[in-house]
């Protein structure tokens, strides 16, 4: 009963076989400064965004999908 | 002749009556009284769509009586009126309703403000419909999951033929509220359903009848409610065909028993063989008004055809004349029955539910008031993937001064005007305010009645829409929602028998069943201090980590130095997130080969493995995380004579050279396979006993038996509490919040010096430069505390206490707790109602750590 | 009626680079293999195999990658098998997922856990993590009306 996500190993399931890991973004940054913009700070776009799921209750791996935060559709 | 009971009085029941049928035919006249005023309220849609009708069968309350089949033996009873429906004491509020305006509840009773909580047991008492059947016994539907290519929703002319035509495609359901052609009341209406319900059926479509559509959600998915059992299915598209009803009427007196809709009445003639009245009048503007008198008059019913506005309906406990403005001018005529085909309402809640393209519309609910060829063409349509031209359910009839607009809640055309003068200016606003469309119908006769009003008193185009329609359209029950699912999901250690067995008391750790105590905590704390004790610590998050860049991978994520973890050692490990707060701790052991295993609390495993294999899928590591909490029970043997015990169990070399603090090494214990892992956790010389789950049990028996020289007993989660607070060891989650970083609790060693970098390392730089303003402490109290109390200075509260026990080791009531610094400094006592708290070092037991070094 | 029984079985885990457990040749002995992610495939077997199995597996696997890890797991897991002709029917109580093709395996949400089920002759097999063995194992016999099987 819910938005449905493409995982490539296991298929198009219901988004309560995931857990959702957030908007994707850099792994580090520079410096002090910068690094608070990036653990902090979210674009929360209207629109397309990059983001983390993880199949919690299928292949238990990480997938980087783009969804659109007003349709909720998964692009890719 | 079969028979119900409607309030005790025996009712005849014909071949194919429903309930409101039958009574009607006995003469029932007033079928429910209104929420708030208590007005008479009899047949009305005679569809399934209003709810003047309900009634509780058989103990179950909320069945709506106009579509509830009639069986032989039913209790039948009405809900509203007291002491009865007939004569109802509370129908007094209806003459001092003009001091009952709308939303004078909210006014009235504010102050003062004693007086609320009484007003409010009154009002329940006289509100509501129905008594829950408490006595009852739990409910369990079953829950089952369909997938189709196609879900259509409506068994009409218009759903069969789509469905037809879909089948060719791909698999079809469709479902029906009621049972097929149940709603026919004409023979080309008949005959076009019979037709297609065999086109439909040699297609190989699945029909449910009895079949609601309660929602509809993202997927498309939808659920749907039979008498029997919950079905949600998944489809690729839906095909909603629900059809369509009369516009709900509204005018003075149009809530009166003997008001109908058009083809409610046409039901209970036609199919009923129930004349509504003797003298009817019908008024429509609608082309289906002849229709509806001819099956009237099949009753024997008279009938006046007009169409126009109609001005009011005037009558007592029943309507006795009506003033139509018709063409030719105002007319009044005398009547028993007043029938309604003003205009259409479709009923088109489930597709206001979803914006999804895969969910279309076929028939009467986007062209109210097609003809049989129209509707069928539109769900052909409609399956092939066609747009179907909506039309617009007009003409929508003129709302009067007054009338009630909800029915379901009376609030009267004077109510929203009123409402509206008040300030509450839009549709949605409207409905919170008057509960407009929040009844029982939910807004199937009068929502469309709140965005006209709103639209023609010029609100902007975003406040006069309709207002948004939720799942679910009928009331299901509680068993019905539940989906199935009657307990919580529980994981189980191998050991869960022998728990059960030994009496323990089995508490909900989080998804865990584990022992709380096996009946005596006070007795399993002296053990686990005096002697041995052993624990059941298999919930454990438990992980192999190996591959190449195994050690990479730990020493980037954790802030402990990791290469210098030797092998046969092990260290306290700290998990933080990138904003440096304390996700999770664990325990990391070098395995000697370049791989770890690594253990986290027994909560945080699944967050665990997700942490690490998304930092190795950044990193792009090549790492191999193979979950060991399933395969590998733990049991913590703990206590002076801990090793004593093993001894007696193992020919391995236990010494402290052998299994360092902290450190492990794979011995056999009672003949299983273990990797001993010197832990502190409790306080006490200690060995957690990791080993294959098929073995726990064995090895488990094999430690109590063996221990019983020293007087072993195991020991549970009460037990473990007191014995880690006593060493000031925090519990995640209930001694910690969410945005504490190392410093506050007061583990900053756990930190590595040497670190370049690690997940959290800036964020920790950036506030170990700010002055600490929280911080965890250990407590000693002078009474008994209680924990979650807030502990204060001078009547302000600057903190919490967490955690507390009264503590036979520590020598008496102890605790952990945050604070808050004033002006930068911590206060070291503080008041928790009447105990005085004083700030004190932990551990409070053994603090220079010798018992567990041991 | 479906039946739900027990069936031990051997579970082993090799964990490689994706690449090399493309081309590795599956293991004999009766083994069925689940590819459950890019880099990890788990094959189940009866348990008089298993170790056999691992060891195959394992000369296998090093060839084609040699930072490969192979794994017995099996006490981590608990295999149920609802068989029967109604067996999909049954299912249906359990999980949304649509069970698989002869041959396939699929994993998923089963009875609000995840599950991988293994499409067999005579109906499915149901592979758990083993803690959520008695939890699925009651909701099979209570919603989905399984008789419990002689051990």
């Amino acid at each position: 009963m819910s938005m449905l996500v493409t995982c490539p190993t296991c298929g198009r399931r219901p988004s309560t076989e995931f857990s959702f890991g957030g908007e994707l973004r850099d792994v580090a940054s520079p410096d002090t400064a910068s690094d608070f913009a990036r653990v902090y700070l979210r674009e929360n776009t209207a629109g397309s965004q990059e983001e983390r799921w993880f199949h919690l209750l299928g292949c238990r791996r990480w997938v980087t999908l783009t969804r659109d935060t007003g349709t909720n559709r998964i692009e890719a | 002749m079969p028979v119900f009971r409607l309030d005790g009085r025996r009712i005849d029941i014909l071949d194919g009556d429903t309930v409101a049928a039958a009574a009607y035919r006995a003469g029932v006249r007033t079928f429910s009284r209104s929420l708030k005023v208590h007005r008479r309220r009899g047949l009305y849609c005679g569809t399934g769509d209003c709810a003047n009708c309900l009634v509780t069968v058989d103990g179950l309350p909320g069945e709506r009586a106009c579509v509830t089949a009639a069986l032989d033996g039913m209790r039948v009873e009405r809900e509203t009126g007291w002491p009865s429906a007939d004569r109802d004491a509370l129908a007094i509020n209806d003459s001092l309703h003009r001091l009952m305006p709308v939303g004078f509840y909210y006014k009235v009773f504010a102050r003062p403000r004693w007086l609320w909580p009484i007003a409010e047991r009154v009002i329940r008492r006289a509100t509501g419909t129905g008594t829950l059947p408490l006595q009852a016994a739990a409910q369990r539907t079953p829950t089952r999951f369909v997938r189709a290519d196609t879900l259509v929703i409506g068994g009409g002319v218009a759903g069969l033929a789509a469905a037809a035509i879909a089948a060719a495609d791909g698999s079809v359901l469709l479902a029906d509220e009621a049972g097929l052609g149940a709603a026919a009341t004409d023979g080309p209406t008949r005959a076009a359903i019979a037709r297609l319900t065999d086109e439909a059926r040699a297609a190989g479509v699945e029909i449910l009848e009895r079949h609601a559509a309660i929602g509809i959600y993202e997927g498309p998915a939808a659920a749907v409610l039979g008498p029997e059992e919950l079905v949600e299915v998944e489809a690729e598209r839906v095909i909603v065909a629900t059809g369509a009803i009369e516009a709900h009427g509204v005018f003075p007196g149009n809530d009166l028993p003997g008001v109908w809709l058009g083809r409610g009445a046409a039901r209970m003639a036609a199919l009923n063989g129930v004349p509504i009245g003797e003298r009817a009048v019908v008024v429509a503007n609608t082309h289906e008004g002849e229709q509806v008198a001819a099956a009237l008059r099949t009753a024997g019913t008279d009938v006046t055809l007009v169409t126009g506005r109609v001005l009011e309906a005037r009558g007592s406990r029943q309507v006795a004349s009506v003033t139509v403005l018709t063409p030719e001018g105002r007319r009044a005529f005398a009547c028993d029955a007043l029938v309604l085909s003003l205009g259409w309402a479709p009923r088109d809640t489930l597709l206001r539910m979803t914006a999804e393209p895969e969910v279309v519309a076929a028939g009467d609910v986007v062209q109210p008031g097609c003809t049989l060829e129209e509707a069928e063409e539109s769900g052909r349509a409609a399956a092939r993937g066609e747009p179907v031209q909506r039309r617009d359910a007009d003409p929508w009839p003129v709302a009067e001064h007054d009338g009630y607009v909800c029915v379901c809640e009376d609030v009267s055309m004077h109510d929203l005007e009123q409402a509206w003068d008040e300030g509450w200016t839009s549709s949605e606003i409207l409905k919170r305010y008057t509960t407009a469309t929040m009844g029982p119908c939910q807004g199937a006769l009068c929502s469309r009645h709140l965005a006209e009003h709103a639209t023609a008193k010029g609100a902007p185009p975003t406040a006069r829409g309709r207002t948004t329609a939720r799942p679910p359209v009928r009331a299901p029950r509680l068993g019905d929602l539940i989906g199935g699912v009657h307990e919580q999901v529980a994981r189980r250690t191998a050991l869960q028998d022998r728990h059960v067995a030994a009496g323990a008391r089995i508490d909900h750790s989080g998804v865990w069943l584990r022992p709380g105590t096996y009946g005596d905590a006070d007795a399993e704390i002296r053990a686990v201090r005096e002697r041995v004790s052993v624990m059941d610590v298999s919930t454990l998050g438990k992980f192999l980590v190996a591959g190449r860049d195994a050690r990479t991978l730990l020493d980037r994520v954790f802030p402990l130095d990791v290469g210098s973890i030797a092998p046969g050692r092990a260290r306290y490990l700290l998990a933080l997130d990138e904003a440096g707060y304390v996700m999770d701790d664990g325990l990391l052991a070098a395995l000697g080969d370049g791989s770890y295993y690594l253990t986290s609390t027994s909560g945080g495993a699944d967050r665990m493995e997700a942490w690490l294999r998304n930092w190795a899928d950044r990193l792009s590591l090549h790492v191999h995380l193979i979950d060991q909490t399933a395969p590998l029970g733990a049991i913590n043997v703990a206590g002076p004579h801990a090793r004593d015990l093993l001894a007696t169990l193992s020919d391995d070399d236990l010494s402290r050279a052998a299994i360092p603090y902290p450190g492990h090494a794979d011995i056999t214990v009672g003949g299983v396979p273990c990797r001993a892992i010197a832990v502190g956790f409790v306080g006490e010389l200690s060995y957690e006993l990791h080993h294959p789950r098929g073995r726990s049990v064995e090895l488990w028996d094999a430690l109590l038996g063996g221990g019983a020289a020293w007087g072993i007993r195991p020991h549970g989660l009460d037990a473990l509490d007191v014995l880690r607070l006593e060493k000031g060891h925090v519990y995640l989650a209930q001694d910690t919040m969410p945005d504490d970083h190392p410093a506050k609790l007061g583990l900053g060693w756990a930190i590595g010096s040497n670190k370049d970098e690690f997940v959290g390392k800036r964020a920790l730089e950036r506030m170990d430069a700010l002055p600490l303003e929280r911080r965890l402490v250990g407590l000693r109290f002078d009474g008994a505390p209680q924990r979650g109390h807030p502990l204060a200075v001078d009547g302000a509260i600057v903190g919490r206490i967490t955690s507390c026990a009264v503590s036979e080791a520590a020598g008496g009531p102890i605790g952990l707790g945050w604070l808050r610094a004033i002006d930068g400094i911590f206060p070291d006592r503080l008041r928790a109602g009447d105990v005085t708290a004083t700030v004190s070092a932990t551990p409070f037991y053994d603090p220079e750590g010798v018992r567990l070094r041991a | 009626m479906p039946e739900l029984r027990d069936r031990p079985s051997g579970v082993i885990v090799c964990a490689a680079d994706p690449s090399a457990l493309d081309r590795l040749v599956p293991p004999g002995h009766g083994a069925r293999t689940l590819r459950v992610a890019p880099d990890e495939m788990m094959a189940v077997v009866a348990p008089t195999f298993t170790d056999d199995v691992r060891r195959e597996l394992a000369d296998r696997i090093a060839a084609l990658d040699d930072d490969a890890l192979v794994l017995d797991v099996s006490d981590g897991w608990r295999a149920l098998a609802l068989t029967g002709d109604d067996a999909d029917h049954a299912f249906s109580y359990l999980s949304a997922l649509a069970p698989p093709n002869d041959g396939g395996f699929v994993q998923g949400d089963v009875a609000r856990v995840g599950a991988k089920i293994v499409r067999e002759r005579d109906g499915l097999l149901l592979l758990v993590p083993a803690y959520w063995g008695d939890h699925v194992r009651t909701r099979a016999i209570e919603d989905a009306g399984a008789t419990a099987g002689p051990a």
